[in-house]
């Protein structure tokens, strides 16, 4: 009774629990003769431990123990010889009894003080956030509440270590806590820092190599007979076709992106469960637990969004120097028909996430397709699958995602370089009109191809180390108050549009309607002539260009007004 | 009719067919899709007796999400917490509600303050049983 007594009464006034401080008060007690004294002395966490779980030991040391045992047993026969013949049955009478003096609490008789580690334990959580929820909310069991967070994640760590599914090293979030189980012990995480270091070494040297090679090559002809890559190529193709001041390479980088994009994803696959409770939980496993899981993450995170870019890149290069002209047309429609796969894969990405920040997100998406009149609930039911967002449409944002988007990416994507091909390549003025009339080979553009392909291998995996993609807690039935709710980069404008007024009229009538407009552009507006080719800003389309740079800015400052932060009252 | 060559009455035929069966089976795969996997939400609440909502209370119940209003002349009404703009659920603010997506605005009592929202939050019907719980209705 003096230990519980003693420690209550340091807890609840607030006294920090030091290990010196306890360490007094608990040889107050007089423990049975039998029983071994050494067990309550404060547990040894190695040094190489995290401040998480040293701090959660001396947190369980200081308040938990005294009830819930040394070693999680809970409070057993064997481990009421800690407090001595006569408080072993405190909670009849004294401080934990009906009739306890004030700083003192009643124990329930009726409810035995759980054990909290071994085999069977901790099986009401499913996993341990769950568990640090249950803490946060309803432990010490005198004045719950008086956790914070932090120190709830502690406590968490330390019963996850007693109860032997704690892995070594780790620090718990709330971003990793749903894929450490509180039944089995999960395997321990592997450290990926120096392979990957290793890895993008190796990757570096083998771009400068590259680059040093060619900056050494001589003018000597190459003759090897091509391969399989090069065969994709033409022979050769006009020098001014392969000018990177031109094209930006845009094109090429978007198709390089979407190859990591395909091969990361496709290694996603492997370990994310498309189905609403496991989703979150999943990407935490991949994130926090699976070898390289975070970087292959990241990399997929990191291509959708340069995509994004590297594509809306390509379009105005495109209309800038007016190359969508004549015969191009149609290979220029199936550009923007790709444009809107990468929003759309975008988007379901994002929404397949499944953490708190994307609920919103969903819910104004798929509201949106709503206000269409005519079609508007039945290609809701299409997208969403059910009455509303839940088992059905994540499984359905699976499929989208996976397989109907991607396969008409790749179908689109096929035509589209098919088409550039047809077309006579790249945009330049014709033959007779050339100033340079320099060809490259099939062999150097290969190179060339390569060349760039493994140094921006090398930043995007350099970024994908660095940075990580967002991660948040799994959403939950229940939302939240967060205040200002954002939707994903790419679409920060439509939500600025959304914020003037009618759904349908903003939110979906403004942008098919600018959609269109980019469609219809090289029907409609005057084009270049042949000759201006394989130049910027060509004189013969410039209300095309002055429409894009129009459409772009707008979507810009749009961008810009949603991200600033608006009053809060 | 009589100039139409065999062969191009039967090429018509055969891509006539061809079309009606694309026709058919698009058709078919919005049927297809068309079907409703998930239960129908939730529409009924039982929210507890009504003794738990004291009188002239607002109580915020984020899982309809609704406000559950105890009337001055004691009778109870309840406001849905779903903007009416496009369907986030609203926050409480000093001045009423705020919606976290597009900024609109609502009075306590689910007046629009200010746009986009164009309809004022839905009124839910709410009714007693005999034992004494209230009942919320979302539709």
């Amino acid at each position: 009774m003096a230990l519980l007594l003693t420690l209550t009464s340091l807890m609840t006034s607030g006294a920090q629990a030091s290990p010196q401080g306890q360490a007094t008060s608990t040889s107050t007690a007089q423990p049975t003769p039998t029983f071994d004294v050494k067990r309550l002395d404060p547990p040894i966490i190695s040094s190489d431990n995290s401040d998480q779980l040293k701090k959660g030991a001396a947190k369980y040391w200081g308040v938990c123990m005294a009830c819930h045992g040394d070693v999680g047993q809970g409070l057993t026969e064997e481990w009421k010889d800690a407090f001595g013949e006569e408080d072993r049955n405190c909670w009849q009478s004294g401080c934990h009894g009906p009739d306890h003096p004030t700083p003192g609490f009643r124990i329930p008789e009726d409810k035995p003080i759980p054990g909290l580690a071994g085999p069977g334990k901790l099986a009401r959580f499913k996993n341990s956030q769950e568990l640090h929820d249950y803490i946060l909310a309803s432990m010490p069991w005198w004045d719950p509440g008086r956790l914070t967070d932090e120190e709830a994640w502690q406590v968490t760590a330390y019963l996850l270590r007693l109860h032997k599914v704690m892995p070594e090293n780790f620090e718990l979030t709330e971003t990793n806590a749903s894929a450490i189980t509180t039944t089995y012990a999960v395997p321990q995480p592997s450290d990926d820092r120096l392979a990957l270091l290793t890895l993008l070494g190796v990757l570096t040297l083998a771009a400068i190599g590259l680059v040093a090679q060619d900056i050494r090559k001589t003018k000597t002809p190459l003759v090897e007979r091509p391969n399989f890559f090069h065969h994709l190529h033409p022979p050769s193709i006009p020098m001014v076709q392969s000018r990177l001041r031109y094209t930006l390479g845009a094109g090429g980088m978007a198709l390089f992106l979407c190859l990591i994009l395909l091969v990361t994803g496709m290694l996603e696959m492997f370990y994310y469960i498309p189905v609403p409770e496991h989703a979150a939980v999943s990407i935490e496993r991949i994130n926090s637990l699976v070898p390289f899981g975070a970087v292959i993450r990241n990399l997929h995170f990191w291509a959708a969004q340069a995509l994004m870019i590297v594509v809306s890149i390509h379009l105005l290069r495109v209309v800038l120097t007016g190359a969508y002209a004549r015969h191009r047309r149609l290979n220029y429609l199936i550009g923007l028909g790709m444009f809107v796969l990468v929003l759309l894969l975008d988007f379901t990405g994002y929404v397949l996430r499944r953490h708190e920040d994307i609920r919103w997100a969903l819910v104004v998406g798929t509201n949106l397709l709503k206000t269409i009149p005519w079609i508007g609930d039945w290609m809701y039911q299409l997208v969403v699958g059910g009455p509303e967002p839940g088992l059905s449409s994540l499984e359905r944002f699976y499929t989208w995602h996976i397989f109907v988007l991607t396969l008409a990416m790749i179908i689109l994507g096929a035509w589209h370089i098919f088409r550039v091909r047809r077309d006579g390549g790249i945009a330049v003025p014709p033959p007779n009109q050339r100033t340079d009339t320099a060809r490259i080979s099939r062999f150097d553009l290969v190179r060339r191809e390569v060349k760039v392909m493994l140094i921006s291998g090398v930043i995007l995996l350099f970024i994908a180390m660095l940075f990580p993609a967002p991660i948040e807690r799994p959403i939950t039935q229940t939302a939240v108050d967060i205040h200002n709710a954002r939707a994903p980069w790419f679409f920060l404008w439509v939500q600025q549009l959304l914020k003037i007024g009618d759904a349908f009229a903003y939110g979906v009538a403004v942008p098919m309607l600018l959609l269109i407009g980019l469609g219809i552009l090289p029907y409609t507006l005057p084009q270049a002539a042949a000759h201006e080719f394989g130049r910027w800003f060509p004189r013969g389309n410039r209300i095309a260009q002055v429409v894009i740079i129009l459409i772009a800015l707008i979507i810009t400052v749009l961008t810009i007004l949603a991200i600033l932060p608006t009053t809060q009252l | 009719m009589n100039n139409v060559s065999r062969r191009d009455f039967l090429k018509l035929t055969t891509n006539s067919l061809l079309a009606l069966t694309g026709i058919l089976g698009i058709g078919g795969l919005i049927r297809f899709l068309s079907y409703k996997a998930d239960p129908t939400p939730q529409t009924e609440f039982d929210i507890g007796p009504a003794t738990h909502y004291p009188w002239k209370s607002r109580t915020v119940l984020a899982y309809i999400p609704a406000v559950i209003i105890h009337n001055k002349d004691g009778s109870f009404h309840a406001i849905s917490l779903t903007c009416t703009h496009l369907g986030c659920t609203i926050e409480e603010r000093n001045f009423g509600f705020e919606c976290p997506c597009h900024s609109s605005r609502y009075d306590p009592d689910g007046t629009v303050l200010k746009g986009p929202a164009a309809t004022s939050l839905k009124k839910l019907r709410i009714t007693k049983t005999e034992d004494g719980n209230l009942h919320v209705f979302t539709v």
